[in-house]
């Protein structure tokens, strides 16, 4: 067969298309005659062409082809040289996973390699085009063959690194056999860019930005593949080194933890925290797939589990670092929390009952009783001294802390719900009437009311010139010490949350699933944050970390940043956590309607501790001289070492 | 902030209120507080579309006062100062002010920074907020795309900004209600609108942004790459945006030194900028400055020549000179080189 559009020593302009590529049925150095385009690289195209070497059988191969744009004549001999030393290297491999080279040779400023020809696509393309997800025994099959190739070159004579693993140079041909192209020959004609550009490389491990690849960075980089498999979010899209962001189980929860441990391991950002060697990788994805058909149904050994996780389990263990001090039972839930004045605590009761017990041995001081179940928080009247308390019964009452006897109880037209505060010689609070009152402590006469016109189940918050208060309407009201109206915050449901003011901000959830920040010189709303379901839980301010950190019906307590309102953790618990936190010391403790009262690391969001009650716990903890005292629904108030 | 208290009918705070007293409500409470003086010309001055009173006047029946009690008022335990006469008062350092200025350098040759401020100043008036919006984008492209891209993404954003913040404040629409969306989602959408017009009109560009919004003493940005801004008072110099660039989120993961960033080959990679994808995540950032505290927003051709105690020194040293303060950096940057378009705005909050 003759060929007569032969051309011997180099591309004739003629044969470029006009966008530089060989054009069909041009022939390549005397031999290989182009039927077609199959890539486009970096450097130049992927050809697919027929090898007249063998007239009789059609055989086709893949010509890669480089453009060396070096304008220094031995910058550019340099390089040929460079490539002509790869090309050998990449001939002397052989694994089935590697396409096998043929021939190279270079034609004026361009290289060309001529290797098997892959029928088949690369898995970029695969993904791109799937609507579902890939079968996990597929992908599994996969990665271990691509551990298997890695295990090959890291173990030549001298040390191979491929350096460049990710799904567009994985092909997978017609019968499912899968192949590692492109050994980044092309990098040796690269120059170095100096322009601002956008987007890195997205696959490659930390230390091989540092000019530091070794065959951890491939592990890495497998990782980084698989878990775009899995996920099918693209790394280039999102920030460097963000993998644990994006969980892959929460993309698809088919994948089996183990397996998910394997891909996060292979993805620390340390190169010692993953596997050692390729071999090791492919062994822990060969016990995942044993134990995915059944035949070994022991759990993965600790050794192939990433450490983040073995870290997880130990701070479980650690649970019981708590010490209960004592327990008082009372007759009824305890819903509210707890005050303090001199040694004695107080707290209110769905018995009805104000409960003043001493804080060190937990014994009765003495109990008054009101006509409803009380479900707010006291607050104390130090001049007096009282405890004031709001009751079901439709009163607040003040009551003389000495004796345990009526100071004075003002009326409302409603339950009330919403705890007391007391300062500047008042008493502010709400009820259920839809009012805000404020009284005065020396008398229990009302100085004024507002009508906010909605039931208060919050607690005012008074500050120098103000007072804020939020209503079931789900406005947040501020008003002057006068009761002046100031500004007003619509929310879209309910608040039930005590705003917390911090730097001149107020933040508070409602039952619109959002925390809002909102500025208390005009009632603005500065940066909201959504959660998963409904907020009623008092939020705390962590200054020392700029968080704030609340509950949710959800089931998570979240910590979110004060200056980007985004998550900085959250912490789940297995019910709903309508309890407010308490912070101390770097600690957040807080109660859940799990059953359990929580310590956790204010700073990362682990669980330093947990104590079981026997109820749902609603209360907010108060802490003093290292104890914190709260009650539960099963009843008793707890006095817990913090 | 005074003025949108004003045009929201809100009550002042401290001791301020006198001014104000005209429009509120009697006091329904005997007391032998100070009488407060109605300001001539002030109720006026109001304007009258305005929300001037609480939707929701207080009831407050007769026999529930505690009408025997002459110290309500100064609730807070205080003796109220005796709030001035005369309220309409220039004073220095009052008002925002600001400098701002964008320079080629001394390698390129065309300028792809752009910068934008826009500042209503308003402790004179209640006719216009006090109310600063600042934008430096530096574009990245070949040809022209570059400098249109920075140049669209400002323009977008403080179209975007106006409409939605200062406008409405003008109006007295603006307010409290988780029916508009806040402050900071405003400039979030900002950004993200001029993502979407950067990448349909100029689909080979990319441009960096950091905005800021001022409202008084509160800070309120939007950021996206690797223009920063820095918070600068007498006492520190802070960071307040984060690069969303390689070596940062190398740096962040102790993978590199600061130091080693400076030489890195690959410095100058983002991971995030406008102008390259459909979604886009940007960074909000808020803060409440102090009183007299200064906001710089610069490109990258400032801060990589410039040393950040530097640029702390000179802010203050022309502190009542914003303007002056810019030129300074503009011409350190240049001295040392001017390897890259050198854009900053400085900004002095009011005492
Ligand atoms: N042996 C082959 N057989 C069939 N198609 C191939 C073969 N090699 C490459 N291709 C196709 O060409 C595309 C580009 O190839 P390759 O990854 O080798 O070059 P490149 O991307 O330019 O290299 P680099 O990533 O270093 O810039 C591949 O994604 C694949 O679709
Ligand atoms: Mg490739």
């Amino acid at each position: 067969m003759v060929d007569t559009r032969q051309f011997a020593i180099e591309p004739n302009k003629d044969l470029l298309g006009v966008d530089g590529t060989l054009q069909q049925n041009s022939v390549l150095n005397n031999r290989y005659r182009i039927s077609g385009v199959v890539g486009v690289g970096g450097m130049g195209s992927v050809y697919q062409a027929r090898d007249l070497q063998f007239p009789d059988v059609e055989r086709y191969v893949a010509v890669k082809e480089m453009l060396n744009l070096s304008q220094n004549r031995d910058m550019r001999e340099q390089m040929k040289g460079n490539f002509e030393r790869e090309a050998n290297i990449l001939a002397s491999l052989s694994h089935p996973a590697i396409p096998a080279i043929y021939d190279y040779f270079t034609i004026k400023d361009r290289a060309y390699l001529v290797m098997e020809y892959i029928n088949g696509k690369n898995l970029e393309v695969i993904l791109s085009q799937l609507d579902e997800t890939l079968p996990i025994d597929m992908v599994l099959g996969w990665a271990i063959e691509l551990c298997d190739v890695l295990d090959y070159l890291h173990n030549r004579p001298t040390p191979i690194i491929f350096r460049d693993m990710k799904p567009s140079n994985i092909m997978i041909d017609v019968n499912g056999r899968l192949r590692l192209i492109d050994f980044g020959i092309a990098r040796v004609f690269q120059q170095n860019k100096k322009m601002t550009m956008i987007g890195t490389e997205g696959y490659s491990a930390p230390e091989q930005y540092k000019g530091s690849p070794m065959p951890q960075s491939d592990i890495y980089a497998l990782g980084a593949t698989l878990h775009q498999v899995f996920t099918n979010e693209d790394p280039r899209l999102h920030a460097p080194f963000t993998f644990a962001d994006r969980p892959i189980r929460e993309y698809n929860p088919n994948v089996p933890p183990m397996l998910e441990a394997v891909i996060m391991k292979a993805l620390a950002y340390d190169p010692l925290q993953r596997y050692a060697t390729a071999r090791e990788m492919k062994e822990a994805l060969e016990t995942v797939r044993r134990a995915m058909q059944g035949s070994v149904t022991a759990a993965i050994s600790l050794g192939e589990v990433p450490s983040e996780a073995v870290e997880e389990w130990g701070s479980e263990q650690t649970s019981s670092k708590s010490q209960l001090r004592w327990k008082f039972k009372v007759e009824d839930e305890i819903r509210s929390g707890a005050a303090h004045h001199e040694g004695t605590l107080f707290v209110g009761a769905r018995d009805h009952n104000l409960w003043a017990i001493y804080a060190d041995s937990g014994e009765l001081r003495w109990k008054f009783a009101t006509e409803a179940p009380i479900v707010t928080n006291p607050d104390i009247y130090r001049e007096g001294p009282t405890v004031l308390i709001g009751s079901d019964d439709h009163h607040l009452y003040s009551v003389d802390i000495p004796t345990g006897r009526l100071h004075w109880k003002l009326q409302t037209k409603g339950p009330v719900r919403s705890s007391p505060s007391v300062i500047h010689g008042h008493v502010f609070f709400g009820s259920d009437d839809g009012y805000l009152y404020a009284a005065r402590m020396s008398t229990g006469r009302a100085a004024w009311r507002y009508a906010v016109e909605a039931p208060i189940r919050s607690q005012p918050v008074v500050l120098e010139d103000m007072v804020i208060v939020a209503a079931e309407s789900g406005d947040v009201v501020a008003l002057d010490l006068s009761g002046q109206f100031k500004w007003r915050f619509s929310a879209k449901r309910t608040v039930i949350s005590t705003p917390a003011i911090h730097d001149g901000i107020a933040y508070f959830g409602s039952y619109d699933y959002h925390l809002y920040a909102v500025d208390i010189k005009n009632g603005w709303s500065i940066w909201r944050f959504r959660a998963g379901k409904p907020i009623i839980s008092s939020p705390v301010v962590v200054p020392e970390e700029e968080i704030v950190v609340f509950g949710c019906a959800d089931g998570y307590i979240y910590a979110v940043d004060l200056f980007n309102n985004r998550e900085r953790w959250k912490f789940q618990t297995d019910n709903q956590v309508v309890a407010s936190p308490a912070y101390e010391n770097g600690n957040i403790y807080i109660g859940s309607v799990d059953q359990n009262i929580y310590c956790i690391d204010a700073q990362k969001g682990r669980e330093l501790w947990r104590f079981q009650t026997e109820g749902p716990v609603t209360a907010k903890p108060f802490i003093l001289d290292g104890v914190m005292y709260i009650g539960s629904l099963d009843h008793n108030l707890y006095a817990i070492k913090a | 902030m005074d003025w949108f208290r004003r045009f929201l009918g809100l009550q002042p705070t401290d001791n301020e209120e006198a001014t104000e007293s005209a429009v509120q409500p009697a006091k329904p409470i005997a007391t032998d507080a100070p009488t407060q003086p109605n300001p001539i010309g002030k109720k006026e001055n109001l304007a009258p579309s305005m929300e001037t009173l609480p939707k929701r006047p207080r009831d407050l029946p007769p026999s529930e006062l505690d009408t025997d009690e002459a110290d309500m008022i100064a609730a807070d335990g205080r003796t109220r100062k005796l709030p001035p006469l005369e309220t309409v008062q220039p004073e220095v350092g009052h008002q925002l002010v600001y400098g701002q200025l964008s320079d080629v350098g001394q390698m390129r040759d065309n300028n792809q920074d752009a910068v934008l401020s826009f500042v209503s100043s308003a402790s004179l008036s209640q006719a216009a907020p006090n109310f600063g919006l600042f934008v430096v984008a530096d574009g990245m492209g070949g040809h022209e795309n570059g400098e249109r891209a920075s140049a669209i993404a400002t323009r977008v954003i403080a179209k975007h900004v106006i409409d939605e913040i200062f406008i409405p404040s003008l109006s007295g629409e603006i307010g409290s209600s988780a029916d508009r969306p806040t402050i900071t989602e405003v400039l979030r959408e900002a950004v993200q609108q001029a993502n979407h017009v950067v990448s349909e009109q100029v689909p080979d560009g990319g441009t960096t942004v950091t905005t800021a919004a001022i409202i008084g003493h509160a800070a309120y940005l939007a950021h996206v790459g690797d223009s920063r801004a820095y918070l600068i008072t007498d006492e520190f110099i802070e960071q307040i945006t984060r690069d969303h660039s390689l070596v940062q989120r190398l740096i962040e993961l102790d993978q590199l030194t600061p130091e080693d960033a400076v030489e890195h080959p690959q410095r100058n990679v983002l991971y995030r900028a406008l102008g390259q994808n459909d979604h886009l995540d940007v960074d909000p950032v808020f803060r409440q400055l102090p009183p007299g505290a200064f906001l710089l927003i610069c490109s990258d051709g400032l801060w990589n020549l410039v040393k950040r105690e530097e640029i702390q020194q000179i802010v203050l040293e022309e502190r009542d000179t914003p303007q002056q303060a810019c030129q300074r950096l503009v011409e350190m940057a240049n001295d040392r080189g001017g390897t890259d378009n050198i854009t900053v705005i400085i900004v002095r909050v009011p005492n």
